[in-house]
């Protein structure tokens, strides 16, 4: 394993209103260290659900900016035209100890972009794509962005209803992933279900440590 | 996202480059900025988990602050991440970003980038993991028995 990094009190690099001399913050307790992870997937595809079943707060709502690169299957030049727009990120938290708090951001892939979220994905430990398995393209962007980074992911097939409509093998294969890319089925309504499809990510981002 | 004011999902913003924009709540608060936008000069921009705190001396200035800013300051009595007070207070997240760079060089906001290294540490990991296990599904039942 390696090496543990210099302990830097609760984990920050940049603390640098660090004002003892007025007192330091209001609060007693130092912030809690933010881990985060990125829910992905198409439009309804349940993400909102999710954050909402496990979080510990009501999901909010704010916007982030992604890049598009539009260099999809209409751009004949092979030049990526970079825009970028904002698209609505719904988030939760968890608090797992007063010094540390899991947080979910969900947000939507764009279908036929290539997209960057590097304003989101910055730091996160890993990523959940949700897919549902009649609508396989909706999430094939967020499959991509995730493998192009290099970040651990796995892909949960939302069971809405109860049921999925093709295997976790047609699935991966429809999706040309990796085998090493965890495939689950969950449902977003089930506070455990969710935990475990999270918890999916989590064991794959602490297996990459250790690797 | 609770009450349907915020623009969620509105697409045609693009920032302050003088094309067209499309909710009006992201315009005024790029001229509080002075249109500055975050993470251009000065790198990249802080992660929207960063944990923010109000200071003292923060507090003791919000009688002086004007909206936007006392509204952040007075959000972060205790540690909000940056995403919660953009989604709390209704602002832009890069309009957060360049007010709470303001207002932690004034010494009112204490700003807590969290270190990639630490976060991705198999011990803190290891203790997300813990914790969550910890948590009951919707019928109080620990995982592993179902």
């Amino acid at each position: 394993m390696a090496s543990v990094p210099s302990p830097t009190p609760g984990g920050y690099s940049v603390t640098p209103t660090e004002p003892a001399a007025q007192g330091g913050a209001v609060t007693a307790e130092r912030p809690p260290l933010p881990v985060k992870l990125v829910i992905a997937g198409g439009f309804g595809v349940g993400k909102t659900t999710a954050v909402g079943s496990i979080s510990e707060i009501e999901p909010l709502t704010t916007e982030a900016a992604i890049t598009e690169v539009a260099a999809g299957v209409d751009d004949l030049s092979h030049t990526p035209t970079k825009t970028t727009t904002t698209v609505a990120m719904d988030f939760g938290c968890i608090t797992i100890d007063p010094t540390l708090k899991l947080y979910l951001f969900g947000t939507p892939g764009q279908d036929r972009f290539g997209f960057m979220w590097d304003d989101l994905v910055e730091g996160a430990v890993g990523g959940l794509v949700i897919v549902d398995s009649r609508r396989l393209d909706d999430c094939y962007a967020a499959v991509d962005y995730f493998e192009h980074r290099g970040i651990p992911f796995a892909v949960a097939l939302n069971a809405f209803d109860g049921t999925v409509e093709h295997s976790l093998d047609e699935v991966r294969w429809a999706l040309d992933m990796a085998d090493q890319v965890p495939v689950v089925v969950f449902d977003a309504r089930e506070r455990g279900s969710v935990r475990d499809a999270l918890l999916t990510v989590l064991e794959l981002a602490l297996s990459r440590t250790e690797g | 996202m609770a009450d349907g004011h915020a623009p969620a999902g509105a697409h045609g913003f693009t920032g302050p480059d003088g094309t067209p924009v499309g909710p009006a709540p992201a315009v005024r608060p790029f001229l509080v900025t002075a249109g500055r936008v975050a993470g251009t000069a000065s790198g990249r921009p802080i992660p929207v988990e960063t944990q923010m705190v109000a200071t003292t001396a923060g507090i003791d200035a919000l009688e002086r602050l004007s909206f936007e800013q006392h509204d952040i300051v007075a959000a972060c009595r205790r540690p909000q991440s940056l995403a919660e007070i953009a989604a709390r207070l209704r602002l832009h997240l890069n309009v957060v970003r360049v007010l709470a760079e303001d207002l932690r060089a004034d010494g009112q906001l204490s700003v807590h980038v969290p270190r990639t290294d630490i976060v991705r540490d198999a011990s803190v990991l290891r203790r997300v993991i813990d914790g969550l296990r910890a948590i009951p599904d919707s019928r109080g039942v620990l995982r592993d028995s179902d």
